[in-house]
């Protein structure tokens, strides 16, 4: 089997830029770590559950969709194609992987679109299985596990007690990224580790259960009522895509970006006449569960959370969807509607 | 938790016992966090706590639609957040009568008082609040680089920024309704999550915060990406400081420092 | 695949003010092969984005029939940053498009039936397209009723084909306009749309009502209309939610599990009773 040091996951790193890829792994920055794109000199942190998501590689936070020139009064469409590089995520945990299913399906469901499958199709997921969850994850009351390798193309699993990766290439792009790193790989034998006890927070059978008929609830008052809209839960999400449209422009030119946007906020749905349909914070975040645990699961026949737990990890109000699906969870036992 | 926790809790049953607020908006424990507690009734006091670790600035809900159709409401605040207060009423966002305060700070619970009391409490005990000597030393280093090291500086700081706005959402000063990087008509800023855009965006957001912010460090802690937004912050306040001889949210009655004009300002920025 | 957010160029035709801040272009294709593709895709009461680059664009109707090959019109009303820039635009310059989006009225479901239409203000122009579709296929369709209301007279859009409509022997067109609104020689009603509707009694026998207006008249409206006897899911409306792709991605249509720009924006009113009101 083919192994890597612990140490030289950086190295790893190196070795894909070289060939190529543009690489997205956990990267110190400051006392933190993010998901962004490795350069010589960055540390790479396998310990830790980055602050962000890996989305932003596939379906970018500000994206040009459109080019124009002006002359005049006039103008011209200038065609523009994705700029999707090869890119790989680089030891990203299987809840981020798991997140490119409501990605694809989303993106593909009848209009296919273009950006994000350019980048997709570009794009090679190697993921990390976790040997340790902190109190926020919860991948396993959705459906997840701790060492699944859905929509990995290969897999890191740490192993002799940490001292190195086993690395499983399970396509083949994951093939190439095996071949890719050759020099820094060894071909050896390791035991793995075994994957983290991931302990159940909520059952989300009973709460998209109790959601079908929650609409109406007021329960969604009294849950949200520490939101403060501010998004933060939506951007750094795996599986939240909602995007707004915008045009820019200098005298001579203009594009048209797709920027991240998020159905807490208040402007999200306002009409242009002063209608607002979800004019409190209760109404946006019923959406927010709803989107996840009900519309989502309808349409696509999957949840639209995968309990990476990001949201309760950085929401300072305590407003996290595992929290607040197991209040839901509770209201449903108790027979509150 | 601050050693007299229950008066807090006592006072917070009394103004709702005696009809004086409907909610009291204060913090409570769940786990290792801290986080909002919205009291109604007099029975659900014993979750309020209080220690070091309740960092949000809990006057930015003053602002939220469902939590302004409670007034009047009592809050829970620390130095920091008796400032915001105080910045809120000079700009009339919120008046006397229709916000109680419950003055803490690390040592424990001062008291109920109103803006007034809490103006006279601010300016008495805690007229000078040291900055963080550790972001002034960084301050110092910033301001010892040359124009292009200090704009890479802050290019690179700015980089991860999504523009999720967070920063903004958690700060009680920023209450306005289309705030000037959703007026597009025309359009001020550059909405893309890139370099320009958002350089743009932090000049922007620090200007507006000129003479307004009261350092309680709420939007760096939103901040889901990490970005050192106090850094801005200490610098304009020390700037304005400086300028205009003015310290935010301790009066009450204050003019706008870049809204008015002064006979005996410095006028340093205009050479 | 190709790019979904490339608009095409329309050339503005025509235009022309219909009432105040309301303006109709008739737009001509630039290029063939989106016309071809459009008219392929294209039925009554889909949509589309209209854009002016720099501005950026908006969501509304196509408010001709695809019996009219030569040309697309939209009508629409100046309320904000697009819809200004845009009817800044004059006949000769150009626009974006790009569309057809959405699901359409089914009207080949209703051949041999009677349909009435009831239309408020500004809600005109996608019954319009309808109207005209089925006047285009007149024999095709029993009795044809028209009930368009506005605020004042002023207000009234498309006043030549009201014209024309009031001529056809085998259309009746019942015009009104609120108290207040009328001019010295208007000859229409005078009173509010469910007022007239009710006053006039379309019988429900074998019809169809199609039903678009300010939110206000769809309220009132409706329950007339069930007093009559016409059943839910002969009712038909359309959904008039923020939208930003047109093509079931944005998220930012949703009412419950549907997104409007996909599943409506055409909707019977039983169909929207079972949707979420608060999403509304
Ligand atoms: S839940 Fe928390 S992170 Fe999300 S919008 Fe509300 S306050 Fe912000
Ligand atoms: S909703 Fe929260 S836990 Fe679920 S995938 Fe999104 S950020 Fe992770
Ligand atoms: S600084 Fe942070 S909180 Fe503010 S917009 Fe940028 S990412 Fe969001
Ligand atoms: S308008 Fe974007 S999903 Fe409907």
């Amino acid at each position: 089997m083919k192994t890597l040091e612990a140490t030289k996951l950086a190295d790893l790193a190196a070795a894909l830029t070289a060939a190529g890829y543009r690489v997205i792994a956990p990267c110190q920055r400051g006392d933190q770590v993010h998901l962004e794109c490795y350069q010589a000199g960055k540390t790479l942190r396998a310990d830790v559950i980055p602050v962000n998501s890996a989305k932003d590689a596939l379906f970018p936070r500000s994206e040009v969709i459109g080019r124009y020139r002006f002359e005049g009064n006039e103008f011209e469409t200038v065609p523009v194609a994705p700029q999707a590089g090869k890119t790989v995520l680089l030891a990203v945990r299987p809840c981020d992987a798991a997140a490119l299913a409501p990605l694809d399906a989303v993106f593909n469901w009848d209009y296919k679109d273009e950006f994000y499958n350019a980048h997709r199709d570009a794009t090679t997921v190697v993921a990390l299985a976790c040997t340790a969850a902190d109190d926020q994850c919860f991948c396993t009351s959705v459906g997840g596990s701790p060492d699944s390798t859905a929509n990995a193309d290969a897999v890191l699993r740490p192993a002799d007690g940490g001292k190195r990766f086993i690395l499983e290439s399970l396509t083949d792009k994951g093939q190439a990224i095996a071949a890719a790193g050759q020099a820094v790989l060894t071909e050896g034998q390791a035991q793995a580790d075994p994957p983290a006890q991931v302990a159940p927070a909520f059952d989300s059978a009973a709460v998209t259960a109790w959601a079908k008929d929650g609409f109406d609830s007021p329960l969604w008052k009294e849950l949200s009522l520490a939101c403060m809209g501010c998004g933060a839960c939506a951007y750094t999400c795996p599986t939240c895509h909602c995007f707004d449209i915008q045009d820019e422009a200098t005298r001579r030119e203009g594009v048209r970006l797709r920027n991240w946007d998020a159905c807490g906020f208040g402007l999200f749905t306002k009409h242009a006449g002063g209608h607002n349909p979800r004019h409190d914070q209760a109404s946006r975040w019923r959406q927010r569960v709803m989107h996840k645990f009900a519309y989502f699961p309808e349409r696509f026949e999957m949840l639209a959370c995968t309990g990476c737990g990001r949201c309760g990890r950085l929401c300072g109000n305590g407003m996290s969807i595992r929290e607040v699906c197991s209040q839901i969870e509770q209201a449903a036992q108790a027979g509150v509607k | 938790m601050v050693a007299n926790i229950n008066e807090i809790q006592s006072a917070a049953a009394a103004l709702l016992n005696e009809g004086k607020v409907k909610l009291v908006l204060g913090y409570r424990v769940r786990g290792n966090d801290r986080v909002p507690a919205f009291v109604t009734q007099a029975d659900q006091v014993g979750c309020l706590a209080y220690d070091s670790a309740c960092t949000q600035n809990l006057a930015a809900y003053l602002r939220k639609g469902e939590v302004r159709s409670r007034m009047p409401l009592a809050v829970v605040a620390r130095p920091e957040v008796m400032r915001s207060l105080m910045l809120l009423t000079a700009e009339s966002q919120i008046a006397e009568g229709q916000v109680t305060v419950l003055a803490v700070d690390e040592q424990g619970f001062h008291g109920v008082l109103d803006l007034a009391g809490t103006a006279k409490l601010l300016n008495e005990q805690y007229a000078r609040i040291a900055p963080d000597s550790s972001l002034m030393e960084q301050l110092a280093k910033i301001e010892a680089m040359t124009p292009q090291e200090r704009s890479a500086f802050w290019s690179e700081q700015f980089e991860p920024c999504t523009r999720c706005y967070a920063c903004r959402a958690a700060c009680p000063g920023c209450f306005c309704e289309r705030c000037i990087v959703e007026m597009n008509t025309p359009q001020w800023i550059s909405t893309a999550a890139e370099s320009h855009g958002n350089f743009a965006w932090h000049m922007i957001r620090a200007f507006h915060q000129a003479g307004r912010c009261v350092e309680c460090g709420a939007c760096q802690d939103a901040c889901p990406q990490g970005i050192p937004l106090m850094l801005l912050n200490h610098f304009i306040a020390r700037e304005v400081e400086r300028e205009f001889d003015a310290r935010n949210g301790y009066d009450p009655q204050a003019e706008p420092v870049i809204g008015s004009w002064k006979q005996d300002d410095k006028q340093e920025y205009i050479r | 695949m190709s790019n979904l957010y490339q608009p095409t160029v329309m050339r503005i035709a025509s235009a022309r003010d219909e009432a105040p801040e309301i303006r109709t272009f008739r737009l001509e294709f630039t290029d063939d092969q989106y016309k071809q593709d459009f008219y392929k895709k294209y039925r009554v009461g889909m949509f589309g984005l209209y854009g002016l680059p720099g501005a950026g664009e908006s969501t509304f109707c196509v408010a001709s029939p695809p019996t009219r090959t030569d040309y697309i019109e939209c009508t629409f009303r100046r309320t904000g940053r697009v819809t200004a820039a845009l009817q800044d635009r004059e006949a000769g310059q150009t626009i974006t498009f790009r569309g057809p989006y959405g699901n359409s009225f089914p009207i080949d479901q209703w051949k041999g039936r009677n349909i009435i239409f009831i239309a408020g203000g500004i809600a005109l122009p996608p019954v319009r397209s309808v109207i005209w579709n089925v006047l285009d296929r007149r024999s095709e369709f029993g009795k044809v009723t028209i009930v368009y209301g506005a605020r004042t007279v002023a207000d009234l859009v498309y006043k030549d084909e009201l014209a024309q409509w009031e001529a056809m022997d085998d259309v009746e067109l019942i015009t009104t306009v609120d108290p207040g609104g009328e001019t010295a020689d208007w000859k229409g009603k005078i009173g509010f749309v469910p007022t007239v509707v009710k006053d006039s009694a379309p019988s429900p026998e074998d019809c169809v009502a199609v039903v678009c207006g300010p939110p206000i008249m769809i309220k009132f409206t409706l329950p007339v209309l069930t007093d009559l006897g016409f059943a839910a899911g002969d009712i038909f409306t359309t959904l008039e939610n923020r939208m930003k792709c047109g093509i079931g991605k944005c998220g930012r249509c949703n009412v419950g599990s549907l997104y409007v720009c996909k599943d409506g924006p055409v909707f019977t009113v039983e169909q929207v009773g079972k949707m979420p009101q608060g999403d509304l």
